[in-house]
């Protein structure tokens, strides 16, 4: 048998080859990333086959002085008070289910409960947030179009 | 026999019906099949009180429902203005159409108890402690999994039932902090439950997920035979018994219970349909697929509480639980008494997810009041 000898040093790899190897790495990391990136990012839609946001809902003279219309289609209540109109999202803050409205009572979800006074603002939980007020206005045509992008304030009235 | 014949039955059954046990082990070795199974048995494993069946069950319902949901998609369009338009075609136009469906959704309601069941089972014999942490997660996944299959599967038939329910499980994914609603917006392609929405949920259903499912299901099999096979305690005796017939036919029994009760209940119990969505009528009360009723009932007290804190809390105590608890004692027994603090935790906890489950799908009636279930 003879003496153990020590292995020696691993030797520093050639450096060409070391290059190579991080380059190629870092090539397939790139594509990697650049292939997932673009999968998620298809998955965005660019276009909402939805309907608009801003649309009309009637002459001013449909909806009759002291009167509070569902319109069904839009998910959107209208009210017509002394002081001017004024539109709340049909669309419960909770979980999404339509609530209902109960004279002088305010509005109701049938799904969990919540409560709402007849501004939207909530009256009983689980529900956190009022139910959106939407702006309105009166276009050219003369009718009322609700804008559901924008939200307005409790003291909103429109004159029309 | 004539001599082609045989050649051509011994290029498919290379051992034939095995009657020796040489014959016995090579046959679990030369079917694609049975080479999942080890060639030998542990007596410990074999005994039905032990597991239950009960992982058995659920990939005998994941294949039941496979095959179903192929053949109901030779039928089922996926346009809003089509999709109700197939569930009546399968009602009324499709030779054993209801039964397909009825059939395809009792064994996905079916799926979802026996999984959770099955997780049951492997909790309270200590099964996931080391070396078997990782298959742990891997069910746990896999439970998720079935949820996300069913939860998909239910917006489908485009009924009220079906829009109401995604309505509001959806609405549950927007109150995650940071990335829910945006969440929500990728899964449902847009801010409404329209077209976008129906064809990502048939996607998801139908390829996405059951694809996924495939892969950890090979994975938690596979691991099984590389963790040792299913957990025994250290006393347990070493004895062992060949696979074929002792396995082999005692899955085949479990196969034959699981046929039968599927095709009674699709037999005996109609699939639910209701009237075409319509998203400006909503029912009173309208709720989620059952396994999400507690879900639902906590939601009630509050959203942020019952649709965030809870679900994310119990599924990371779920994911981190094999390797927080890694004491060795009490593996392969049911309820050891080495594991008292363990098992009433985690019995409580299943009790109360049961128990929220039970009171939102019979205790509660319109604007989610009270109710008895027998008086309406």
């Amino acid at each position: 048998m003879t003496p153990h000898q020590p292995l020696p040093e691993p030797r520093e790899p050639p450096s060409r080859r070391r290059f190579l190897g991080v380059a190629g790495a870092a090539a397939v990391v790139t594509a990697a990333v650049g292939l997932v990136t673009t999968a998620l990012r298809s998955l965005v839609p660019e276009v909402l086959y939805e309907p608009v946001r801003r649309f009309p809902v009637g002459r001013p003279e449909d909806f009759p002085p002291g009167s509070v219309t569902l319109v069904a289609e839009r998910r959107l209540f209208v009210f017509n008070t002394p002081a001017g109109f004024y539109s709340v999202s049909a669309v419960c803050t909770h979980l999404g289910c339509n609530v209902a409205h109960q004279e002088g009572k305010g509005f109701a979800c049938p799904c969990h409960g919540s409560a709402f006074d007849e501004e939207g603002r909530v009256r009983k939980g689980p529900a956190a947030w009022p139910l959106p007020r939407y702006a309105l206005s009166v276009s050219r045509r003369g009718e009322l179009v609700v804008d559901t992008r924008r939200t307005v304030g409790a003291e909103f009235r429109l004159k029309a | 026999m004539s001599e082609p014949l045989r050649r051509l039955y011994r290029s498919v059954f290379r051992v034939g019906w095995p009657r020796t046990p040489k014959q016995r082990l090579s046959a679990m070795l030369s079917s694609l099949l049975l080479h999942l199974h080890p060639t030998r048995v542990r007596v410990h494993v074999l005994r039905p009180s032990y597991t239950l069946g009960l992982g058995l069950v659920s990939f005998f319902l994941f294949a039941v429902l496979t095959l179903t949901g192929l053949l109901l998609m030779l039928y089922y369009v996926p346009h809003t203005s089509a999709a109700y338009r197939s569930m009546l075609d399968l009602r009324y136009a499709v030779a054993f159409g209801p039964f397909l469906r009825n059939a395809h959704r009792w064994a996905a309601h079916g799926m979802v108890a026996v999984v959770f069941l099955h997780m049951c089972r492997v909790f309270f014999t200590g099964a996931y402690k080391p070396p078997r942490e990782l298959n742990w997660v891997v069910g746990v996944l896999l439970l998720l999994l079935t949820l996300a299959l069913s939860f998909t599967g239910y917006l489908l038939p485009w009924d009220q039932l079906a829009f109401w329910a995604i309505t509001v499980g959806t609405s549950i994914v927007a109150y995650f902090p940071l990335l829910g609603p945006q969440v929500r917006y990728l899964l449902l392609g847009g801010y409404e439950i329209g077209q976008a929405a129906l064809l990502r949920f048939y996607v998801l259903h139908c390829l996405i997920l059951p694809l996924a499912m495939a892969g950890l299901v090979a994975l938690h099999f596979w691991r099984v035979r590389k963790d040792g096979g299913l957990s025994a305690p250290a006393h347990a005796s070493e004895r062992r018994v060949l696979a074929w017939p002792h396995l082999v036919f005692r899955e085949l029994l479990v196969l034959v219970v699981v046929l039968v009760l599927v095709n009674a209940f699709a037999v005996a119990v109609n699939a639910p349909l209701e009237d075409v969505a319509d998203a400006t009528r909503t029912p009173n009360p309208a709720k989620a697929p059952w396994y999400f009723l507690g879900l639902q009932e906590l939601v009630h007290y509050g959203a942020i509480l019952g649709g965030v804190v809870v679900p994310t809390t119990l599924v990371l105590a779920l994911l981190l639980l094999p390797y927080l608890d890694t004491d060795p004692r009490g593996i392969g027994v049911w309820f050891s008494p080495d594991r008292r603090l363990a098992n009433t935790v985690f019995a409580c906890l299943a009790l109360a997810v049961v128990a929220v489950t039970v009171i939102g799908t019979f205790f509660r009636g319109p604007n989610w009041a009270w109710v008895l279930p027998w008086a309406h």
